[in-house]
């Protein structure tokens, strides 16, 4: 009986038409904005990853060399390619910089030599050593440290270097061809000469490859030892910076750089920008499906205005009985929250079917599909925004009914 | 509620008019609960304005009308529909009838928010007014005077402190008037409420302690 008055006067003019508009459109909406989310939410393991392809977020900087610093260098100015204290302290203060690390330089000559044995060839070389903290080297080595007492140098080269080696000079030279772990075996000597000239040995070995890092790559405990040792009194700056960064694609970082004049090395940021565009594009879809979603809101605000507006006589008339704004709105309220549940329950299982077609093709990258938790939620707080402003709506406009001024 | 206040109260469009002889307007004024008022006059004479201003859905007048001392221009939209609950029954001139609801919905749609009366002395007040035949029908397809007495049946489905009755027989008989009045006079003294009675001539037959002239 209490339901059935109220309905039975309030109903009338209901356009299910219009309804069924708001719906429609509001299901697309949401949907797309699930769905964004969703594969975002699916795919993005393949970005995060440590070990996959795309990952990417060590950026090695050097200032560019430009040929005033070519000529500064050259007359003994030490500044040029370096970075100062509050160059490095801008760079940090930067949002997308996790860490910082700095390469240190081996600030005495060094000189190499391998001795073949049995084919009684040696080569010899000059040499540098870099060092970075350990926290910015891929690889996992054993006693990486150095004991002055039984002073042996561990390195670590790029793999680059092995492939140079290996594929370019070997081949063409008839040189064998070697793999990583015979490298491990081969004994190097290195000569250090102090700035006073004296001289010593010390034999090294390599223990390892790095993807990450273009160098050689000795302990920071030998590189501290050796610099006070052989080159005293010498306060170098860093020249190269290893920089972890959180999203390495963007592209602030790549403005922040040329504002600053320091170089990438490699094409960390074009690998990366494909991370990056994902992101940017789910943002567009996401986008279009609120945009959606909002004028499928106003739909629905326009109909129950235009529905309240048919229906002002008998609102007023409910009002003069003692009827409140929100006991008049209530039914009108319950009507639009049905239809949203409504709404988000079929949005739901929508994207559960849109799933069910993408996903098969994520499987290539042994992806399994991520909980739907977060997409779900958002979905709520889209419906429960959409549904908030429309009781907001009906009570302002029920309450303006109010008074009939003349 | 005790009392109802006008002081100086004047609807806006009379203003600036030279000569307004009217017991109300521009006049303190008291309507006190337990006394019946008369308030009569002639067409545009402003008397359904000052029920729309008594009720709280007009506010185009000057001067001040108070309850029991409050101003009624502070009065929020849920204390007016408290009032329009428990204090104040109205019967507006045009009835505010719902043509697609029965005459016994119409009844209903007040007294289910009221729960004054059930269901068994509604249709005895049908009864008494003659129209105990027209319950299911639909309030459209009632007669005018019909329709009044319908909208007379609500007004007396909730308690109140004053009655509020803008031209309460204006479509009915002498017969009809005699049993509207003595309904409503009967309920009054049942409960002390006023009554403030309009009219462009057909009077409602209560024993009015003043009459007013607008």
């Amino acid at each position: 009986m209490k339901i059935s008055i109220m309905w039975k006067l309030l109903s009338k003019h209901v356009s299910k038409t219009q309804l069924a508009g708001f719906a429609a459109a509001n299901i697309i909406g949401l949907l797309i904005v699930l769905t964004g989310l969703q594969f975002y939410e699916d795919v993005r393991p393949v970005f995060d990853d440590e070990d996959s392809f795309m990952r990417k977020d060590y950026l090695v900087i050097t200032k560019k060399v430009g040929n005033l610093s070519s000529i500064k260098s050259m007359f003994g100015s030490d500044n040029a390619n370096t970075f100062s204290d509050t160059e490095l302290e801008e760079l940090r203060s930067q949002k997308w910089v996790r860490k910082v690390g700095e390469f240190t330089t081996s600030n005495y000559p060094i000189y190499g030599m391998i001795s073949l044995s049995g084919q009684n060839i040696s080569l010899r070389t000059s040499f540098f050593f870099e060092s970075v903290p350990d926290e910015f080297i891929d690889t996992k080595v054993e006693n990486w440290d150095f004991d002055p007492q039984h002073p042996t140098i561990p390195i670590i080269v790029s793999k680059d270097y092995l492939s140079l080696y290996n594929f370019g000079f070997a081949a063409s030279q008839g040189m064998p061809q070697l793999s990583e772990s015979m490298i491990g075996k081969v004994p190097i000597m290195f000569r250090l000469t102090g700035n006073d000239g004296s001289r010593e040995y010390m034999p090294g070995k390599i223990v390892g490859f790095s993807n990450r890092l273009n160098t050689i790559i000795v302990p920071e405990a030998f590189m501290q030892w050796s610099n006070e040792r052989y080159a005293p009194g010498i306060v170098d700056r860093p020249s190269r910076l290893i920089v972890e960064v959180s999203n390495p694609g963007s592209a602030e970082i790549q403005k922040y750089m040329d504002s600053c004049g320091y170089e990438i090395a490699g094409d960390k940021m074009n690998s990366s920008k494909a991370g990056y565009m994902l992101t940017i594009v789910t943002g567009i879809v996401i986008a279009v499906g609120l945009v959606i979603s909002i004028l499928s809101f106003f739909i629905l605000i326009l109909s129950i205005y235009l529905l309240l507006q048919k229906n002002t006589q008998k609102l007023q008339d409910l009002l003069l009985l003692g009827y409140s704004p929100e006991q008049i709105s209530g039914l009108y309220v319950k009507m639009i929250i049905y239809i949203n549940i409504c709404v988000y329950i079929v949005a739901a299982i929508l994207l559960a079917a849109v799933r069910s077609l993408y996903l098969p093709y994520l499987e290539a990258f042994a992806l399994d599909g991520k909980s739907s938790l977060i997409a779900m939620l958002s979905g709520l707080a889209i419906i429960g925004l959409i549904t908030l402003g429309n009781i907001v709506a009906i009570r302002r406009k029920i309450a303006s009914l109010w008074y009939m001024e003349k | 509620m005790q009392k109802i206040e006008l002081r100086n109260a004047l609807p806006k469009v009379f203003a600036g008019q030279p000569e307004i002889k009217s017991d109300v307007w521009l006049r303190p004024v008291t309507f006190e609960r337990g006394k019946k008022y008369l308030v009569s006059a002639q067409s545009g004479g402003g008397k359904s304005s000052l029920c729309a201003y008594l009720y709280g859905y007009r506010t185009d007048y000057s001067g001040e009308i108070l309850f029991d001392n409050q101003n009624t221009r502070n009065l929020t939209i849920r204390e007016w529909c408290l009032i329009r609950r428990s204090k104040i029954a109205y019967l507006p001139q045009e009835l505010r009838i719902f043509p697609e609801l029965t005459a016994y919905e119409n009844v209903e749609i007040k007294n289910r928010i009221t729960k004054h009366k059930n269901r068994n002395e509604i249709l005895a007040m049908f009864e008494r007014l003659g129209i105990a035949d027209k319950t299911d029908s639909l309030a459209a397809k009632m007669s005018i005077g019909q329709q009044q007495r319908m909208a007379i049946i609500r007004t007396l489905c909730q308690p109140c402190d004053f009655f509020l009755l803008d031209e309460p027989v204006s479509h009915l008989d002498m017969h009809n008037n005699a049993i509207v009045a003595a309904m409503i006079e009967e309920e009054a003294a049942r409960t002390g409420a006023g009554i403030i009675a309009t009219s462009v001539g057909n009077d409602l037959k209560i024993k009015a302690e003043e009459v007013l002239k607008l």
